[in-house]
């Protein structure tokens, strides 16, 4: 694989806190890819060295093909970084930000430049302290989208816009990547991942837990599945395909393994099923997954009674290393 | 009232634990300057004889008086202490103040925590209420500590109580102005720079008029003046206090006016739209100029004023000589020549000056890491910037800032001198200052070292300009070793207007300027950016 990104067993301290533990990152060319995690996960901390800013502990570290502490300038013309939380010069207009943060990436593109900012309706002669925090996010992203780079480099990069704006900041991640550019697009909005990235990467506590498309993801995962039978069956046992099994009457709920859906439909149908949905698992059930404990209460497809104590049986199975 | 106060006293908590760790090293410092003099006095002039030298060195150097105010009786130890931190206290108990009112207004609103306070059930008045009442608890401390020290250490009780009191009330003026400026500047740092300015020039004009022979009247133009009428030690007069405290009452009522009428986050003057396109600003050392410009031009026209104060002041001193028969005794008997007393003096006002550039350099390395700490050194670095280049932008200016201050200064003062008298001489005046700009540069790199290698301790920037302040100015009254004083980059500098200046030491002030810098770019290269 023609990788942008490398990183192996990565681990960074600050002075006894751990916050990286042996993280392991692959970006290929051309593609989006999404780096999920909550806060504090170690997402930024992680980009911050593949900037050069941090230094690592240990671990091997590859952007573009160079030494991320030691290669700086030369990578760093080659790539454009938005950070989570922007902080402009306070006396700086948003069109002179941009320009310098431009000019330090090798040169922007004037009609690129000219396009963005109208796009994201951004007024360049006010001065940093003036911007919202969203507009200041903005400054940031325009001057990163109309650089001429390999690889972006986006930390939360939405986070501030509303709505409309985050639609402008898709299609414009849609029209860098039919460019061939590569995207690291860190973020816990994971509808905007879902959109947008073609593998992502969940991270937890410093390591990677999971990596792959969406669909492999998807497939390692459960499929939620309701029904309302014309024959109730006389006790749950008789559905143990089905994992969290409910049955009230002729109606089932349950959730099961991906490749085994066929034969979940082939023992539903004995039954005569009167409806029928089938909903394969979104990024969101696949990062309550991990992060079950706190997110328990959004997952509706679970029991009430399960749902309490989701943990036990959710992390069953495909535990991450570290559990 | 009572309802636009409202949340005073929960915030005013909140601020006290916030801030105690930065106002308690203040109050250390001038406690220490106080209690420090009263220690040593003593010890090194310990019989009437050294005593009467102290009083006819230090009024036969006007230069002296320009920082700590007219000698009055440095026979006791309670006069000398007096002196010795009667104005520098003052001074330092000002900023205090001032520090104290912006950071607790201005720069929170800056920071947004205002926004959330001000959000709450909290009155229009009960921030910038806070604000002051902080620096007034920190000034009323200030005073209690600084007499309890000093008393500890050996001070009269009366003139320490006196002299300490001084400070609580100049802590209080500044608090005005500091509460003026919050609201006219359109953020912290303008705010501030307004407010020490101000603290700045009136501290000058004071030093002027100290040293200059002016009439007694000229004394009361300025706040500390008023301080100084109050002869601490000597006749312990109060009532010039409440002048002051009077006064510190009409700038915060002032703020309170200022502030009822200002948007927040905004000064009284509305931000103007801006370029829309980078022109300078585009490369990291426009971008580097742009940040430091109104620092420095305000810094450059201090060394213009400063020359031109220094200027006068050269041709002053035969004056001030003529005016102490004392001095006059002691040139009769041949001891000293006129000369001598002529070079010192230009000699510890070029080492004023050059105390003052060490400053504007420190602040400008200083700087470089607030940028850090607010991550808008994070877009830069992601950027095709090397660290080394980074940390040079700021450098450079540092260097260079410094080096055109001292010649501005000196310049401005050798011209003021030669066409005001013939005491001292353009060429002495300019090639002193200019043989000062090494010295000057090791406290520069001195900053640029910790900043680059080990930001957490930055304060040794600080501390550098302090000791040496220390060490040159006070070093040589208290008979310290020379070892001692050759920690002081100032005391290596040459005298050029001597019979054969030690041009040595310029090569290794160069040298000690070279390897702090080299150890903070290295450091820079190696560590984390935060």
């Amino acid at each position: 694989m023609d990788s942008v990104i490398s990183v192996e067993g990565l681990v960074k301290s600050y002075g006894t806190f751990t916050a990286l533990h042996g993280l392991d990152l692959e970006v290929a060319r051309g593609e989006v890819h999404g780096f999920l995690g909550p806060n504090g996960a170690g997402k930024s901390t992680t980009i911050r060295v593949l900037l050069g800013l941090l230094k690592a502990d240990a671990g091997r570290v590859e952007v573009l093909s160079g030494d991320p502490w030691h290669d700086v300038v030369e990578l760093h013309r080659r790539l454009a970084y938005v950070p989570g939380d922007v902080s402009l010069w306070p006396g700086l207009t948003g069109g002179e930000a941009i320009d310098l943060l431009g000019n330090l990436r090798g040169g922007l593109d004037e009609e690129r430049r000219a396009h963005l900012v109208e796009r994201f309706e951004l007024d360049t002669t006010k001065r940093g302290r003036q911007y919202s925090k969203g507009n200041k996010q903005k400054v940031a992203l325009v001057a990163a989208l109309c650089s001429d780079v390999e690889l972006l480099i986006l930390d939360e990069p939405t986070s501030g816009l509303d709505p409309l704006m985050e639609l402008v900041f898709q299609e414009e991640i849609e029209a860098e990547k039919a460019r061939g550019r590569s995207v690291l697009l860190s973020s816990h909005i994971l509808s905007e991942a879902e959109a947008l990235a073609d593998r992502v990467s969940i991270i937890r506590d410093g390591l990677v837990v999971e990596t792959g498309t969406l669909d492999q993801l998807r497939h390692r995962t459960r499929t939620q599945v309701r029904a309302t039978l014309e024959r109730a069956p006389h006790t749950v046992d008789e559905l143990a395909i089905l994992e969290d099994a409910h049955l009230d009457g002729v109606h089932v709920r349950g959730a099961v393994e991906a490749e085994r859906v066929g034969e979940a439909m082939a023992l539903l149908g004995g039954y005569g099923i009167a409806a029928l949905t089938v909903s394969p698992p979104s990024l969101e059930d696949l990062f309550l997954r991990h992060y079950g404990e706190s997110g328990a209460a959004a997952t509706d497809a679970l029991p009430a009674a399960q749902a309490a104590d989701p943990g036990a049986d959710y992390h069953g199975r495909h535990s991450p290393p570290e559990e | 009232m009572r309802g636009r106060l409202t949340g005073v006293r929960p915030l005013l908590h909140v601020a006290l634990k916030q801030d105690r760790k930065n106002i308690a090293p203040w109050i250390a410092l001038i406690s220490v300057l106080s209690a420090s003099s009263v220690l040593v006095y003593d010890w090194v002039f310990p019989d009437p004889q050294s005593q009467q030298i102290l009083q006819l060195n230090i009024t036969a150097n006007p230069a002296m008086s320009l920082i700590f105010g007219k000698p009055i009786d440095l026979t006791t130890a309670d006069g000398f202490n007096a002196w010795r931190a009667g104005a520098l206290g003052a001074f330092f108990a000002g900023l205090m103040a001032i520090f104290i009112v912006v950071r607790n207004s201005r720069a929170e609103e800056d920071s947004g925590r205002a926004e959330l306070v001000a959000a709450g059930a909290v009155g229009r008045e009960a921030r910038p209420a806070v604000a002051v009442a902080m620096a007034f608890i920190a000034a009323v401390l200030l005073g209690v500590v600084s007499a309890l020290v000093t008393i500890a250490f050996g001070g009269g009780v009366a003139n320490s109580v006196m002299l300490s009191a001084t400070f609580t009330t100049s802590a209080m003026f500044f608090a005005g102005v500091g509460i003026v400026a919050a609201q006219l500047g359109s953020d912290a740092r303008s705010a501030s720079t307004l407010a020490v300015t101000t603290l700045g020039a009136l501290f000058v004009v004071r030093g002027y008029i100290d040293s200059s022979g002016a009439p007694d009247w000229a004394g009361w133009l300025t706040p500390f003046g008023w301080l100084q009428a109050t002869r601490p030690a000597v006749e312990n007069i109060w009532w010039p206090l409440l002048l002051v405290v009077g006064a510190a009452g009409v700038l915060v009522a002032v703020g309170w006016a200022l502030h009822a009428r200002r948007d927040f986050g905004m000064g009284l003057v509305p931000p103007r739209p801006g370029p829309a396109r980078a022109g300078v600003v585009g490369t990291v050392w426009g971008l580097a100029l742009r940040l430091h410009r109104p620092t420095m031009v305000s810094w450059m026209v201090g060394f213009a004023v400063i020359g031109v104060l220094l200027g006068f002041l050269a041709n002053t001193l035969t004056d001030v000589i003529a005016d102490n028969p004392a001095i006059a005794l002691v040139l009769a008997s041949g001891a000293v020549s006129e000369n001598d007393l002529v070079g010192e003096f230009l000699l510890t006002m070029i080492r004023i000056l050059g105390i003052y550039a060490a400053v504007h350099g420190v602040q400008i390395v200083m700087r470089l890491y607030a940028e850090e700490a607010e991550d808008r050194a994070d877009p830069l670095l992601g950027g095709s910037l090397s660290r080394a280049r980074h940390l040079g932008s700021h450098a450079v200016i540092a260097f260079v800032s410094t080096a055109v201050g001292m010649v501005l200064a000196g310049s401005v003062m050798g011209w003021v001198a030669d066409a005001t008298g013939d005491t001292i001489g353009f060429s002495d005046i300019l090639g002193q200052a200019v043989a000062t700009i090494p010295a000057v540069w090791v406290l520069v790199g001195l900053a640029i070292a910790v900043v680059g290698a080990h930001p957490s301790k930055r304060l040794i920037g600080w501390m550098g300009v302090v000791a040496t302040f220390a060490l040159t100015i006070l070093g040589p009254l208290f008979d310290l070793d020379e070892w001692v004083l050759d920690i002081s980059p100032l005391w290596h500098v040459p005298n050029v207007g001597a019979a054969d200046p030690a041009w040595l030491g310029l090569v290794g002030l160069a040298v000690v300027a070279l390897a702090f810098t080299t150890v903070g770019f290295v450091g820079y290269r190696r560590r984390d950016i935060a």
